[in-house]
C-alpha cells in the first residue's frame, strides 16, 4: 500500500522547531553515532525521513521521539546541520500536541503568547480564588490555627482535586498514544500477559532513567535524575504529608530535611540549566523553543516562592507568608494544569510508557521473527 | 599435463589491437596462449601468413579485424571477408579442422570481447588436441 | 647482415610488467637469438634514464637494432622512435613488444606470461632484423580549420583559432549558432544566464574576421590528409538551390553535441499522454519565457522532477548523462522562484555533484526545502493521474529507499530529465571524416585518459558532448584543447607524416591492374606508356590490402613486408 506524502507537513513543524530537517541527505551518521538506536528502533534519521515526506500517521505511531534523550551527539555528527537532535525535540512537541485531546496543548506550542496568556489567566483565577477562600474564612494574619487564612486541610484537599483533574487529563492523553503507537498497529499484537509481566519497566524508567545513564556524557543524565527525584520527593510531601509540611514555626525535621533537600536539588538544577540554555553551552541547549523557558521559570519561580514560604514560616512572619502562598500557589497551579497535560512536563509520562511500549513491542516483534523462521522462542 | 596451445593472433591497429589494449588497461584476464601479430589492415593479412603460421607449428591462427563499415581504411576488412572463405574451403582440403582458424571483428572498445574470444577459441582448440600439421611434418621428415 | 647487432630491452615498468613476467628469464632467452649484442632490463624504459641507457649501448655496441619489449607500441613507440634518432640510428630500425597490455596486464600465471613474453620479444628480435631505413615525408600544414557544428564547443574552438591569424570555417547544419546551450535559460551550478554566454560567443564569432560562418550548410564530402584536406560543403544560395563548394583545411574539428532522449519511449513516465508531463527542455522554454504553468494555465502548487530517463537504463541507455542531476536542482531553485509557494521534490537514483561548486549547490537546494526522494535503478517511479477529489493533478508512485517504504508523491507538474543521446546523423559525420564510434554512438578518442580529443584520423578532432556527455565547462575545455593541438601544428607550418606506404616493384608487376580498383584511396594509377601500376606515395595510407591482393607478389607494404612478418611467425612460435 502506498503511502501519500504531504510534504505541506514541514511547514508546520517548523513551528515546533524544526527548520532544519530539509537539509538532511540521508549520510546516517546521526542513527550511526545515537547510543539508543537499535533494532527495531533506529532513529533519528529514520524519524527525519518520515517527518521530510509529511508521513503524518507514521510520525503519530512513532516510538522513536520518546527514546531520545537529546544528547545531541547526532548533531555534533552531521555533516549538514540539519539539526537531528533538536528535529527529534520538536517531534516530541509535536506528539505532545497530538496525544493532546483538547487542542490546548497544540495553541501553546503554535502560539507562544497563547501559553503565556493563558499561564497568566490560571494564575490571576488561582491567585483570586485563594484570596477570596482566604478572606472569607479567615484571616490574612493568620497562619496556622483555627483562623489560618488558608488552613492546611483545605489546601489539601484542593491539592487532590487539581491532581484528580490533572491525572484525568494526562491519563486520556495517555490512553490516546498507547492507541496511536500500540493499539491501532495492525502488524504488532502485544499480549494482556505481557502488559503485566513488563510493568516494572515503568517505575524503573521513571525513577532511574537509566537509559539516560548510557549518555556518553553523563553530567545530564545526573541533573536530570537530581531534578527529576527532588521534584518527586516534593510532590510526594506536599501530596501525603501536608500537614507535618505546613508545621512550625519550629523545624519538623523528619520531614523538612527531606523537603530542603529537594528545594536544594530543583534549585541547583534549575538554575544549572538555565544558564545552560542562557549560555548555549552544549549541542542540547543551543535551540530553545518558548515552551523549553515556560517550563524553567515557572518551576523555578515555584521553588523559589516555596523556599521563601519555609523561611517566613520559621521566621513566623504569618501575613508575609500567606501572601507568599498565594504568590507561590498561582505559579503552582498553570504549573501543573496547564505544563504537566499540555506542555513539556508530560514528557515525565510519555518518556517512560515509550519505553514500556517500546520493549513490550520489540519483544513480540522477535517473537514473531522467530516463530516466522522456525526457530525455537526466547525462554 | 594438459595441451596448451599455440595460437598466432593476426590484429589489425586501429581496432581489433587497440581492443586488445583496452583488455589490458582495464586488466580484464585471459588464456594466455594467443601470441599476436600487429598488422595495419587485415586487409594486409595474406592466406600465406596463416600457412606459415600452422606450417611453423601453431595449433591455431585468429585473424581480427574491425566491424564491417567501420574499417579504419574504409573497406580493408571486407576484403578479409572476401578471402576468408577461400582459405578456409583451402584448408578443409588439407585436413584442418574448422575451429582451428577463425575471424572475429573486435572494435576498439570492446576489451572484454577480445577476452571472450581468446578464452573461447583457446578451449575450442584445446579441445582438438596438437595440429596436425606438425604431426604430418614431422612424419615426412622422418621417412626421409 | 652477418655483422648486424640488436639489442634488446626489456622495460619493468615498476611493478606493471615485473610483477607477472620475469624479465631476467626473457632476457635469458633472448640472449641466444642470433645477432643479439647486448639485452637488459630496466625500470621505467621511457623515462630520461631509460633511453639514455638505450643511446649509450646505442654507441658502445654500435647497434643496429633496437628490440624494446615493454608496453604497447600505441603508447611509446614515437618516444622510442625519437631515442633511436638521437643516437644518430633511424628510427624505424626500432620494433616493440606488447607484454604489458597484452602479457603482464591479462595473465596471472607468472610461467605462462614469461613464457609469451618471451616468445612475443624474440618476434620482435626477428622482425626487427629485416627492417629498413625510412624517412618520414614532410608536407605542407594548411592552416586553415573546418570547424563542424556551432555549437557552444564549436565557437570555443572556432575563437582560438581565429584569434591565433587562422581561417576558420564553421559549418553549422541549422539557421542559427548556439546548439543545445542556446535552448537553456540559466545553468548550474552558479545560475548563471546561458544567453549572456552565448552572446558573446556568437557575437565575437559573427564578427570575426578570420571565422567563416557557414548556416545551414552540411559538409558532404571530406578528401586528403592531414595538413591537406579537402572538404565539400553544401550550402544554400539566395533562391534556395544547394550550392557546393570546396575548402582547402588542414585540420577538422568535429563538434557536433547531442540530441536528447525521446521521453515517450518510456510509457510509465506517460509521457505524450498525460499533458502535465513535461521534459527538460519544454521547462526551460517555460523559464526562458518567465512562466511556469501548468497545461491548463496554473501555477503548479507541487512540481516534481525525476532523474534518469532514458539514461542508467539496461532497456535504452546504460550510460550516465551527467549535467541532469545539477540541471535538476537548478530547476529546483528556478521553479521555486518563479512559482514561490510550490512544492518541489526531486525523484533520483544517485545526486551526481562531481564538479567544482555541485556540492554546495547541493546543499543549497536542501536549504531552500527541496523534498529528495531516491529510488532503485530498474525500479522506476510510475505517473499516474490523481482522482479529481485529490489536490493534486497526478501522483507518482515510488518506491522510495531512504525510507523503505511506497509513497506516493503528488503532482501538478512532473519534469522528465532526459539524457542524451548521440545524433542520428552521428554515423554520416563518422563516416565521412573516417573516425569510429562506440557502442553508443558516442565518437571515439584517440586515447580516453591521455588524449581525450584527438583520434585515430591524424588532423581530424572531436570535441564536446559529441565525444561524449559532458556539461559546458568541459565540453569548452575540450573544444579550446583541440584548437590548441591545431595550433602547435600550425605554429610548424610542415608537418611530418608516417614513412609506411605501399610500393610497386615495376619489375614484377604484370600490368593485371588488380590492385587498382583496391585502394580506398584511389592511390594507385596506371601507368599507359609503361604497362605497370605505380603508387602515389602521399595519397597511400598504408593499409596494405593491394600488397596481400597482388598475384604477381609485385607489391611491398613499407615496414610490414612479407619477410618481416615471416620472420615474427617464426618468433613467435619458436
Amino acid at each position: 500500500m502506498a503511502i501519500r506524502a504531504n510534504p505541506k507537513l514541514i511547514t508546520e513543524l517548523e513551528i515546533y522547531g524544526a527548520q532544519d530537517v530539509s537539509k538532511c541527505y540521508h549520510c546516517g551518521n546521526c542513527s550511526a553515532t545515537c547510543p539508543f538506536s537499535k533494532e527495531p528502533y533506529i532513529f533519528p534519521r529514520r524519524s527525519m525521513r518520515s517527518l521530510q515526506m509529511g508521513l503524518e500517521s507514521k510520525l503519530e505511531s512513532d516510538l522513536e521521539p520518546w527514546l531520545c534523550y537529546y544528547c545531541g551527539e547526532c548533531s555534533t555528527e552531521c555533516p549538514r546541520d540539519a539539526e537531528p537532535g533538536e528535529t527529534m525535540m520538536s517531534l516530541r512537541r509535536w506528539l505532545t500536541a497530538r496525544y493532546d485531546f483538547t487542542g490546548i496543548a497544540r495553541l501553546f506550542y503554535l502560539s507562544a503568547k497563547a501559553e503565556i496568556l493563558a499561564v497568566i489567566i490560571v494564575a490571576l483565577i488561582a491567585g483570586a480564588g485563594f484570596l477570596l477562600y482566604g478572606f472569607s474564612q479567615g484571616s490574612i494574619t493568620q497562619y496556622g490555627g483555627p483562623n489560618a487564612f488558608l488552613p492546611a486541610s483545605s489546601v489539601h484537599i484542593f491539592d487532590w482535586t487539581l491532581a484528580a483533574v490533572l491525572l484525568a487529563l494526562l491519563g486520556t492523553n495517555c490512553a490516546r498514544m498507547w492507541w496511536f503507537t500500540v493499539g491501532r498497529d495492525t502488524k504488532v499484537h502485544v499480549p494482556l500477559s505481557a502488559y503485566v509481566r513488563k510493568i516494572y519497566l515503568l517505575p524503573m524508567h521513571f525513577f532511574t532513567q537509566m537509559r539516560y545513564a548510557k549518555c556518553e556524557q553523563k553530567r545530564p543524565w545526573v541533573l536530570h535524575l537530581v531534578l527529576m527525584l527532588s521534584y518527586v520527593t516534593m510532590l510526594v510531601l506536599i501530596m501525603f504529608f501536608l500537614e507535618s509540611m505546613w508545621s512550625g514555626p519550629a523545624v519538623n525535621w523528619s520531614v523538612h530535611a527531606f523537603g530542603l533537600a529537594a528545594t536544594a536539588g530543583l534549585l541547583v538544577t534549575t538554575i544549572v540549566l538555565l544558564r545552560k540554555r542562557l549560555k548555549k553551552t552544549e549541542v542540547q541547549y543551543q535551540q530553545s523553543h518558548e515552551t523549553d523557558w515556560m517550563f524553567l521559570v515557572l518551576l523555578i519561580v515555584v521553588v523559589a516562592t516555596g523556599l521563601m514560604q519555609f523561611t517566613l514560616h520559621r521566621l513566623g512572619l504569618e501575613t508575609a507568608a500567606n501572601v507568599n502562598y498565594v504568590i507561590h500557589m498561582m505559579a503552582v497551579v498553570p504549573m501543573l494544569l496547564l505544563e504537566v497535560p499540555f506542555s513539556k512536563w508530560s514528557h515525565m509520562a510519555y518518556r517512560p510508557l515509550a519505553m514500556y511500549f517500546a520493549d513490550l513491542k520489540a519483544e513480540e516483534m522477535v517473537s514473531k521473527e522467530r516463530e516466522a523462521v522456525g526457530a525455537p522462542q526466547a525462554a | 599435463m594438459t595441451f596448451e596451445p599455440k595460437i598466432v593472433g593476426f590484429l589489425c591497429n586501429w581496432c581489433s589491437y587497440t581492443g586488445a589494449d583496452l583488455a589490458g588497461t582495464s586488466r580484464i584476464h585471459y588464456a594466455p596462449n594467443v601470441r599476436i601479430i600487429r598488422v595495419m589492415c587485415s586487409a594486409r593479412i595474406d592466406p600465406t601468413f596463416v600457412l606459415k603460421a600452422l606450417h611453423d607449428g601453431a595449433d591455431g591462427v585468429l585473424i581480427c579485424g574491425c566491424h564491417p563499415g567501420d574499417c579504419h581504411y574504409s573497406e580493408g576488412n571486407y576484403k578479409m571477408m572476401r578471402r576468408y572463405p577461400m582459405l578456409k574451403s583451402l584448408l578443409a582440403d588439407y585436413g584442418i579442422e574448422d575451429e582451428r582458424v577463425r575471424l572475429e571483428w573486435v572494435s576498439a572498445s570492446e576489451g572484454q570481447r577480445f577476452a571472450d574470444i581468446v578464452n573461447d577459441m583457446t578451449e575450442r582448440v584445446r579441445a582438438l588436441g596438437p595440429s596436425p600439421v606438425k604431426a604430418a611434418l614431422e612424419a615426412d621428415l622422418a621417412e626421409r | 647482415m652477418d655483422d648486424l647487432k640488436i639489442g634488446v630491452f626489456v622495460c619493468n615498468c615498476g611493478t606493471n610488467i615485473a610483477k607477472v613476467i620475469d624479465c631476467d628469464a626473457v632476457i635469458d632467452s633472448v640472449e641466444r637469438l642470433p645477432y643479439v649484442a647486448v639485452a637488459r632490463t630496466y625500470k621505467y624504459m621511457c623515462s630520461d634514464p631509460g633511453q639514455d641507457m638505450i643511446q649509450a649501448d646505442i654507441e658502445e655496441y654500435g647497434l643496429d637494432r633496437v628490440v624494446v619489449a615493454a608496453c604497447s607500441p600505441r603508447m611509446h613507440e614515437p618516444t622510442f622512435r625519437k631515442a633511436l634518432q638521437k643516437a644518430g640510428l633511424n628510427p624505424y630500425f626500432l620494433e616493440m613488444a606488447n607484454i604489458r597490455e597484452q602479457c603482464s596486464w591479462v595473465h596471472d600465471d607468472p610461467v605462462a606470461a614469461t613464457e609469451k613474453a618471451a616468445a612475443l620479444t624474440a618476434a620482435a628480435v626477428m622482425r626487427v632484423a629485416h627492417h629498413e631505413a625510412l624517412e618520414r615525408r614532410s608536407v605542407d600544414m594548411c592552416p586553415n580549420t573546418l570547424v563542424i557544428g556551432g555549437g557552444i564547443a564549436g565557437m570555443s574552438a572556432a575563437l582560438d583559432l581565429a584569434d591565433a591569424g587562422n581561417r576558420v570555417y564553421l559549418a553549422e547544419r541549422s539557421d542559427h549558432l548556439g546548439g543545445n546551450v542556446a535552448r537553456a535559460d540559466l545553468t548550474a551550478p552558479y545560475l548563471d544566464s546561458a544567453r549572456d554566454m552565448l552572446t558573446e560567443r556568437v557575437t565575437r564569432v559573427v564578427e570575426h574576421p578570420n571565422i567563416d560562418v557557414l548556416l545551414e550548410s552540411q559538409v558532404r564530402k571530406v578528401d586528403g590528409f592531414v595538413g591537406n584536406f579537402k572538404t565539400t560543403i553544401r550550402a544554400k544560395a539566395d533562391d534556395g538551390a544547394p550550392v557546393d563548394s570546396v575548402y582547402d583545411v588542414g585540420s577538422i574539428i568535429v563538434c557536433t553535441g547531442y540530441k536528447e532522449f525521446d521521453a515517450s519511449r518510456i510509457t510509465h513516465y506517460g509521457y505524450g499522454k498525460l499533458p502535465n508531463v513535461v521534459t527538460s527542455f519544454e521547462l526551460e522554454k517555460m523559464l526562458r519565457a518567465g512562466r511556469v504553468t501548468t497545461k491548463e494555465g496554473k501555477a503548479p502548487q507541487y512540481v516534481a522532477i525525476i532523474h534518469c530517463v532514458g539514461s542508467r537504463n539496461l532497456e535504452f541507455h546504460a550510460y550516465c548523462s551527467r549535467v541532469c542531476c545539477m540541471t535538476a536542482l537548478k530547476y529546483a531553485h528556478e521553479v521555486k522562484s518563479a512559482v514561490p509557494g510550490a512544492y518541489v521534490s526531486d525523484i533520483y537514483i544517485d545526486m551526481h555533484a562531481f564538479g567544482k561548486g555541485m556540492e554546495d549547490f547541493y546543499r543549497r537546494s536542501s536549504e531552500i526545502k527541496t523534498l529528495f526522494l531516491m529510488y532503485e535503478k530498474n525500479d522506476y517511479p510510475v505517473i499516474r493521474k490523481a482522482d479529481a477529489t485529490d489536490d493534486c493533478d497526478m501522483l507518482i508512485e515510488v518506491n522510495e529507499t531512504l525510507s523503505g517504504e511506497t509513497i506516493e508523491m503528488p503532482a501538478d507538474l512532473v519534469v522528465l530529465m532526459v539524457g542524451m543521446e548521440a545524433r542520428e546523423d552521428s554515423e554520416e559525420v563518422a563516416h565521412l571524416v573516417n573516425i569510429s564510434r562506440d557502442k553508443d554512438g558516442w565518437f571515439i578518442e584517440s586515447h580516453p585518459k591521455l588524449d581525450p580529443v584527438a583520434t585515430t584520423t591524424d588532423g581530424v578532432y572531436i570535441a564536446g558532448a559529441c565525444q561524449a556527455p559532458k556539461d559546458i565547462p568541459d565540453s569548452v575545455a575540450q573544444a579550446r584543447a583541440a584548437a590548441a593541438r591545431i595550433l602547435a601544428r600550425t605554429a610548424l607550418g610542415k608537418i611530418d607524416i608516417d614513412a609506411v606506404f605501399a610500393e610497386v616493384d615495376e619489375d614484377k608487376c604484370s600490368g593485371c591492374r588488380m590492385c587498382n580498383e583496391l585502394c580506398p584511396y584511389v592511390a594507385i594509377e596506371f601507368d599507359l606508356e609503361k604497362r605497370r601500376s605505380h603508387v602515389i606515395s602521399a595519397l597511400c595510407k598504408a593499409c596494405g590490402a593491394c600488397v596481400a591482393a597482388c598475384p604477381s607478389g609485385a607489391i611491398t607494404a613499407r615496414h610490414f613486408t612479407d619477410k618481416q612478418i615471416f620472420s615474427e611467425i617464426e618468433g613467435v612460435l619458436a
